[in-house]
């Protein structure tokens, strides 16, 4: 258990966007986990079902809370046009908070992250955390690829003044 | 020419975000965690097996159970037509079959006699009150949760 909660806890936390609710998702995937322990204790591929039952059921923690909502939130302003997130071309710099200690870095950018609207926050963690192309965010999270591609978009958009401001 | 170079942005975006967040590094999880799963653990050891889930309650038991279960579908299955007998030779059953049977009949007359305008009438108030609490449910929603939501 030792060797997997901080990739547990992470992985909860920058999805769910809050700490208690990481820690009651990272118990219960250990008492998951413990339940197939004979299967995982020699299984190379322990930590990948770690993270997938993490991302699986942070998704399904949220969806409980999130799904009567979602078409309120999903109205209005928040779907205006998309090219107004584009930056402006050859203003972007190399790295951002490049001269910070890493874990400097990190604090910084969870708490960014946190910053960002859910369904926004969840497809870009998916994506740049999680690895996962557009077609699998979209299937995780019952969206169509456009809305994906868009959320992750925005989100990208709306980070960069974040950590700008951040470095300054 | 505008659309090459808006992507060429977002695709800058995405590099530049690729660079800034390859490598960072976990989290530390909680102190409390470790603690938390051992604890839930030994709780649910000490139930007893009629507390766990049915996956892991004694074989014997779980045959018992799935027996009882069939005797009582089937229970129900045969006395189902003899309760509803039992109950229609009920005097209070008969009562309340009379006014069910009553109120269709009123309720076709009205439709019989009553305009047709008082019907349209009926709809448009029914669909300008549900659009009225749709829109006002969305307005609180997005004033009350969503806006703090962001703002945090």
């Amino acid at each position: 258990m030792r060797a997997y909660q901080d990739m547990v806890f992470s992985t909860a936390a920058r999805l769910a966007g809050n700490d208690g609710q990481a820690e009651d998702i990272a118990q219960e995937v250990f008492l998951r986990a413990y339940e197939h322990f004979a299967q995982l204790r020699s299984s190379p591929t322990a930590g990948g079902w770690l993270k997938t039952v993490t991302t699986n059921l942070t998704l399904n923690y949220l969806g409980r809370y999130r799904k009567r909502w979602r078409l309120f939130s999903e109205l209005g302003p928040a779907d205006a046009d998309e090219d107004s997130s584009a930056p402006e071309p050859g203003a972007l710099p190399d790295m951002l908070l490049a001269d910070l200690e890493a874990e400097q870095r990190r604090v910084l950018i969870d708490a960014a992250l946190r910053r960002l609207p859910e369904h926004q926050r969840l497809a870009l963690v998916l994506y740049h955390f999680e690895e996962l192309s557009y077609e699998e965010i979209g299937i995780k999270l019952h969206a169509s690829l456009a809305k994906v591609k868009t959320d992750i978009r925005r989100a990208r958009a709306a980070l960069l003044p974040i950590l700008e401001s951040c470095a300054r | 020419m505008r659309q090459m170079t808006t992507n060429e942005s977002h695709e800058a975006l995405k590099r530049l975000l690729d660079r800034t967040l390859h490598g960072v590094p976990l989290r530390r999880a909680p102190m409390t965690l470790e603690s938390r799963v051992f604890g839930e653990l030994a709780r649910r050891a000490s139930l007893p097996w009629w507390r766990r889930s049915f996956a892991h309650w004694p074989l014997l038991a779980r045959t018992a159970f799935l027996l009882i279960c069939c005797v009582l579908v089937t229970l129900a299955f045969l006395g189902g037509a003899t309760a509803v007998a039992g109950v229609r030779s009920l005097s209070w059953a008969r009562e309340i079959e009379a006014l069910m049977a009553s109120a269709g009949t009123l309720a076709a007359l009205l439709a019989r006699t009553a305009p047709p305008a008082w019907a349209y009438e009926a709809i448009a108030v029914c669909a300008v009150l549900y659009v009225v609490l749709f829109g006002l449910g969305a307005a609180v929603y997005r004033t009350l949760y969503l806006q703090p939501l962001n703002d945090r």
